[in-house]
């Protein structure tokens, strides 16, 4: 008898319908599954076997053959593992009800029955959704993450018996069903753990970091060993806009085909912050490999990535981060197929000053040769530079400043004004694709970053008495723009501009010599 | 002297010594053909084998007239000892090279110079000193002479270049290696406004037994020898040492006593090797030229801003310390000190720190 059922599966961030169709005919006892399935999908039948065998059910001696249409997608993983189990059971005619055919399966079976989860269900569900399927059967342990998606009917179990029993109708339905919550409450619960009060001193690199947050400029910090770049690094997601639903979503999803989940939140309700050590490889940044997997510059979308002793990172690895930074998103093609996954995400880089680390330091000498710091610095290339609005130095507290009794300002009211500033941006660029000022177009910048002629008359002159560089110019005008957002100001000041060139040390000459 | 077999044994690293020894038989016998350098005996003995055998490879009349005329394509020019561009200071001394590469303008060599040279690592305040005395000193119309190495020499061509003064840089090597390559940009800007010059053909690279002897011309092509900072093991000594043996001028600039690199000028000091300079005043009026006036513009400051100047008048201090004194918002400080530091009043230093200019 033949049986045909839904699945699902995922290429990239979005998917597709997979239908298994069973069918069971006698001769010699045989199981084929075709339908371009990887070894974990072969595997399935094993599995399904023993599982089905354990839970009471019978498995009849007889000629399987499992197709997963449509055949020419590769389908990976053990998602599949229920839905051929119920597929064998309703060939076999030991589910009789044929309103099965609705629910989409996705489920691991273990050998005793139980369902166990899986990776990629919210994805899977927002893409099913969105074609037009409601009914889902899914992992017990999968529930926490459907339960933020609205308009469809799930259903959890924990084992290959309730869920027959549930489509025999041989129990109460509703028992099952995943309850919606809403994001909110989830989202006020969580709590930023790092705050800026703990940070002493680093004045400078705290207004850094705030302009940053307000305008999307991705930074560099420049200091010593154990100034505090990781601290500080750490704590600036916790000043960036809360994440909105949308957004929430999107960083799950990610985070869900990563199967870095953490399954009793469901949700990923923070700004994501990633730090890659300098030993990844560039699959390991950008994502891709033999089972898709999206990379660390994808799990940081809508958060931070913190790329600690940058110039340490293969010269390669650092020039792949150039596109991703421009459209926000990586496109990694491969042989077998190409996938799209979003990357917008703010950088955070720090690095020391030279090799040593001293240089430039007060109470420290320097050991290195000037040719190792001018190699050190060459690592990081034009461009590369080019996408970074915001250099700041990051200096060694001293032991006084650290048990200086004196309250910091706390991460929630540096936020408020950030928030304040993104709004004033939100307003500006409403009904064009840009949302923060970073991301300002040539002609936007033109548009919105006019100077007046006492602004001009100061940016001339910083050009030729500080010999900065001409990429400088763009940035300096994108920052001052932020720098005047935070200050509720309209137009551009001169001191916004004197403050904007502050943050472009490394265009400066004084690190060569 | 015969300018052509002069270049030809330059082409082989003799020792200044034996070159002149060799040029003293050259015009004896009135030698004119490169071939016949190599067939006189009496040379031929004053050479070690390696040196023989490296210019009988190279004696080839051929490959000597390509020589030539690429020196001419690339726009090198050779001064001898005894044509009239030579300079007149280097001329009568012991060790003078016999010969210089040069590219760009030869009419420095004769100038009124003064040698400015020091750590390649300086510290912020060698840093400032040495920016301070190369701007003066050349806008004062001294040529100021250095090696084109990191730090100090780097700073000090760039200062002169950038006040349109004039500077000569003498290289430990070949025209064609320049050293550090970092600063290749460098040495076509001097090319283009001022002199590069090497007693070593151009393919020569450098190697550390040359770098003391350019020195030699760096203090002999000038009136005195500034040296702003360097360590007690500095191969500033050599330039110091040679400028003694000339009779030239040193001049030092005084340092903190705990500074390590402030260590040689501060006992060259003590010593009395060294004039101590507080000033470019105080080397300008040594040799009787007047410096240009830096009229004492009235600078307009806001409140702020006074404030920070009247911080840094402590000395150098950094964004932190500032904050905490000035009690100003990171934000108004920052564009305070920026504003500053664009109209030339202050300076920025790497680790965020700041002092006056």
């Amino acid at each position: 008898m033949l049986s045909k059922l839904l699945s699902y599966g995922l290429t990239g961030i979005d998917g597709f319908l997979v239908e298994i169709e069973t069918d069971i005919v006698g001769g010699l006892p045989h199981f084929d599954l075709v339908g371009l399935g990887d070894t974990a999908v072969k595997e399935a039948k094993e599995r399904v076997k023993s599982a089905i065998r354990n839970s009471g059910f019978e498995y009849p001696l007889k000629h399987y053959t499992v197709n997963l249409a449509p055949a020419d997608l590769k389908k990976e993983g053990p998602v599949y593992d229920l839905g051929i189990a119920i597929g064998i059971l309703s060939a076999s005619e030991q589910i009789n009800n044929r309103d099965y055919k609705k629910y989409i399966f996705l489920g691991e079976l273990s050998l005793d029955g139980r369902i166990k989860k899986i990776r990629g269900v919210l994805p899977m569900l927002i893409s099913a959704r969105s074609q037009g399927y409601q009914d889902f059967i899914i992992p017990k342990e999968n529930a926490k993450e459907a339960s933020f998606i609205s308009n469809i009917n799930c259903y959890a179990f924990e084992n290959l018996r309730e869920v027959v029993a549930y489509l025999n109708n041989e129990v109460e339905k509703e028992q099952f069903k995943v309850k919606t919550m809403s994001f909110e409450e989830i989202a006020l619960s969580s709590v930023n753990k790092l705050d800026f009060e703990n940070v002493k001193g680093q004045k400078m690199a705290k207004r850094a970091l705030e302009i940053a947050a307000a305008g999307g400029h991705n930074v560099l910090m420049i200091g010593p060993p154990g100034s505090g770049k990781s601290m500080l690094a750490k704590c600036f997601s916790g000043i960036l806009p809360n994440l909105t639903f949308e957004e929430a979503l999107e960083v799950t999803k990610i985070h869900s085909i990563a199967g870095e989940l953490d399954l009793n939140q469901g949700i990923i309700t923070e700004r994501p912050f990633r730090s890659p050590h300098h030993t990844a490889t560039a699959i390991s940044l950008t994502g891709g490999g033999t089972h898709s997997k999206p990379g660390e510059i994808s799990l940081a979308h809508n958060g931070v990535l913190f790329l600690d002793e940058f110039p340490e990172y293969s010269r390669h690895l650092i020039e792949t981060l150039r596109q991703p930074l421009e459209d926000g998103y990586i496109t990694v093609a491969r042989a077998q197929q190409t996938i799209t996954y979003p990357a917008s995400f703010t950088l955070i880089a720090s690095m020391n000053p030279c090799p040593c680390g001293n240089y430039g330091s007060k109470d420290r000498e320097c050991t290195c040769s000037p040719t190792q710091i001018h190699r050190y610095l060459s690592k990081l290339s034009g461009p590369i530079m080019d996408r970074i609005d915001i250099h700041v130095e990051v200096d060694n507290i001293t032991y006084k400043e650290l048990n200086d009794e004196n309250k910091e300002e706390p991460t929630s009211k540096i936020k408020e004004r950030v928030d304040k500033a993104r709004e004033i941006q939100l307003e500006r660029f409403k009904g064009s694709k840009v949302f923060c000022n970073a991301k300002m177009s040539v002609p936007q910048t033109k548009q919105f970053c006019k100077l007046s002629p006492e602004c001009q008359n100061l940016m001339s002159y910083a050009f030729t008495n500080l010999k900065l560089s001409a990429r400088a110019h763009d940035r300096i005008l994108k920052v001052a723009r932020t720098i005047a957002d935070l200050a509720g100001e309209e137009n551009i000041l001169p001191a916004h501009i004197a403050e904007a060139i502050s943050y472009r040390g490394l265009d400066r000459k004084y690190f060569s010599v | 002297m015969n300018k052509n077999i002069l270049i030809f044994l330059s082409l082989v690293e003799i020792s200044n010594k034996k070159l002149e020894k060799i040029m003293d038989i050259v015009e004896r016998e009135e030698i004119k053909e490169i071939r016949e350098v190599v067939d006189n005996k009496e040379i031929v003995n004053l050479l070690s084998t390696n040196e023989f055998a490296n210019l009988v490879k190279k004696c080839n009349d051929r490959l000597f007239k390509a020589y030539l005329s690429n020196l001419e394509n690339d726009n090198i020019k050779v001064v001898t000892i005894e044509e009239a561009e030579y300079p007149e200071k280097l001329r009568y001394l012991d060790d003078a090279p016999l010969l210089l590469y040069c590219m760009g303008d030869i009419s420095l060599l004769n100038t009124d110079a003064i040698s400015i040279v020091g750590t390649r690592m300086p510290s912020n305040y060698g840093k400032f000193v040495t920016e301070k005395f190369a701007g003066a000193l050349a806008s004062a119309g001294l040529t100021v002479v250095s090696g084109l190495a990191y730090g100090v020499d780097a700073i000090s061509h760039r200062k002169t270049l950038e006040v349109n003064g004039k500077t000569i840089a003498v290289l430990g090597g070949g025209l064609n290696h320049i050293y550090p390559e970092a600063n290749a940009n460098l040495a076509s800007e001097i090319i283009e406004k001022g002199l590069l010059i090497s007693e070593y053909p151009p393919f020569a690279k450098p190697t550390k037994y040359t770098f003391p002897l350019r020195n030699r011309i760096i203090a002999g092509l000038s009136l005195g020898t500034l040296i702003t900072e360097a360590g007690k093991k500095s191969g500033t000594i050599h330039t110091k040492e040679y400028a003694l043996e000339y009779g030239r001028d040193v001049f030092a600039v005084p340092g903190n006593i705990n500074s390590l690199k402030s260590e040689l000028p501060n006992s060259l000091i003590r010593s009395a090797q060294a004039e101590c300079v507080l000033d470019p005043e105080d080397i300008l009026s040594r040799y009787n030229i007047k410096g240009v006036k830096n009229m004492a513009k009235a600078v307009e400051v806001s409140l702020d801003e006074a404030t920070i100047l009247k911080l840094l008048e402590d000395g150098e201090q950094d964004f932190d310390e500032l904050s905490k004194k000035s009690k100003l918002p990171t934000n108004i400080l920052n564009s305070c000190l920026t504003t500053l530091e664009i109209r030339g009043i202050i300076k920025r230093m790497p680790a965020k720190t700041y002092m006056l200019s």
